[in-house]
């Protein structure tokens, strides 16, 4: 009698302790459900259909690594600035959000291994001439605040000493302006800058050559101190690559040669 | 739940550049209002000229100033007349756009104390030989605004945290838009919209608090 009540004590203990160790990742299996922030404004990546349903890359992605966890994804859509909060006030429980994984960042938030690489390209108004990037100089230019992209065209015009640059809210915004002529030129993801031209939606611009930026690798993130879950994350990336369905949803969803993710002579 | 670790020191680094923004954000919220002022006293003159056409003017800018939203005027003031090919930059755009929305509210502040002033007073202007103008401008004017002094102040503080609504159209040097730039590099958002917000109370409660300083001396009776 007395070693079954301390049987049930020490089960009853492990469950509390049990419980006290669960780390995100278990959280996340236990609660049957992955909340993964993407960013639903920036095609081909994340966007919407006809029926407003989420669609794009990281939608397909987030459903694959819930799928992986054996749970049920849910799409929070989340703006670029506000990733962060999303993730630290537990509305979302990973980004996939076509994040750049800066040192800068990475003091704040924990990345995963690349799970994407974007070259950029130049996009200018047909009236101003602009035929490269470093005909931007002295011009107009802009992108989406807060994007890889824009910190790096922002340095270049405070390094030129010539030129504006602007900022604005959505990637819509930009083309919006630069169809408009109140910026002459920006620069965007090759696949963003395709997508727009295309469109029609935005008459008198074109893709008129690469940014020569380093390649905007981006990665998924957690916070900062759920090992568990970045690892998870790592291999999950990994076993995309390996299975062949990272070649396949880029397919899907961009086409053409399909960027490596790890970068010569180095690790990651 | 919530568990996010501050990290000051990674932000404080920063504050001169936000202080630099705070003092952007300080210029189109002044030059905003002053021009505001200078407009809603027209419009209110407009309001009282009885010639059709020009109180319908009045009435319709009051109208949109005060019935749709900030965002949308400056938005406006930005992408929609530049679908006339007139470009602004995100500077003017936004002064365009907060003065508008401040020369709408103050008419109406105006119009509020205009109704207090009893119309005798016009008369007895008048009566000295002055003309319809003159009196507005020596008699009802200065009695129009010291009784509006307090909402003024109202809008000067609406004006400052309008300037936040700048980032719609690409403003990156007022102090939301400085905010913004460095939560994109540095991900500390809440340390910097912390800071952002102590800032942005302390402007308005300087201002606040001198108006009404201000107020007590110039309207004492």
């Amino acid at each position: 009698m007395k070693s079954i009540a301390l049987s049930a004590g020490i089960i009853a203990a492990s469950c509390v302790a049990g419980v006290a160790q669960a780390d995100k990742l278990d959280d996340i299996i236990g609660s049957g459900t992955l909340r993964c922030a993407v960013v639903l404004d920036f095609p081909p990546m994340g966007m919407r259909d006809e029926n407003n349903e989420p669609i794009g890359f990281d939608v397909d992605y987030c459903n694959d690594l819930a799928a992986a966890l054996g749970v049920e994804a849910e799409i929070v859509e989340t703006p670029f600035p506000e990733r962060i909060p999303a993730l630290m006030s537990n509305r979302v429980d990973v980004g996939v959000a076509s994040t750049s994984d800066t040192l800068e960042r990475a003091k704040t938030v924990g990345f995963s291994i690349p799970y994407f690489a974007f070259e950029m390209a130049v996009t200018a108004n047909d009236e101003t001439g602009i035929a490269s990037f470093e005909d931007m100089k002295g011009h107009t230019v802009g992108a989406v605040a807060g994007t890889y992209e824009a910190i790096a065209l922002e340095e270049y015009v405070n390094e030129w000493g010539d030129g504006t640059f602007r900022p604005y809210q959505t990637q819509a915004d930009v083309f919006l302006a630069l169809s408009q002529g109140q910026l002459d030129a920006t620069v965007s993801t090759s696949t963003v800058a395709q997508a727009n031209v295309q469109s029609g939606k935005f008459d008198g611009i074109s893709v008129v050559g690469k940014a020569p930026f380093d390649i905007d690798y981006v990665a998924l993130f957690a916070k900062r101190d759920e090992y568990g879950l970045i690892n998870y994350l790592d291999l999950f990336v990994n076993q995309q690559v390996r299975t062949g369905r990272y070649d396949e949803l880029y397919e899907k969803w961009v086409g053409g040669d399909v960027p490596q993710l790890t970068v010569p002579n180095a690790y990651r | 739940m919530f568990d996010y670790t501050f990290q000051w020191k990674q932000v404080l680094v920063r504050l001169p550049q936000m202080l630099d923004g705070a003092v952007v954000t300080m210029q189109v919220a002044v030059l905003s209002m002053i021009i505001g002022i200078a407009l809603a006293v027209i419009l209110t003159l407009l309001r009282l000229s009885g010639s059709r056409p020009l109180m319908a003017i009045a009435t319709a800018w009051v109208e949109v100033a005060r019935n749709t939203p900030a965002l949308f005027q400056i938005y406006m003031a930005h992408f929609g007349v530049a679908s006339f090919g007139i470009h602004f930059s995100p500077f003017v755009s936004l002064l365009i756009g907060i003065t508008f929305n401040n020369a709408g509210y103050l008419a109406e502040n105006f119009r509020g104390a205009l109704k207090a002033i009893p119309d005798t007073q016009t008369r007895a202007g008048r009566s000295l030989g002055m003309s319809q103008l003159q009196a507005f401008r020596y008699i009802i004017l200065p009695q129009m605004l010291r009784i509006s002094f307090l909402p003024m102040t109202n809008q000067m503080v609406w004006a400052i945290l309008m300037t936040s609504l700048g980032v719609t159209v690409g403003m990156n040097t007022d102090l939301y838009g400085v905010t913004q730039d460095l939560n994109a590099l540095t991900f500390r958002t809440f340390e910097l919209f912390a800071i952002a917000a102590v800032i942005f109370y302390v402007i308005t409660k300087v201002i606040t608090l001198s108006a009404r300083l201000i107020a007590a001396r110039l309207f004492r009776y």
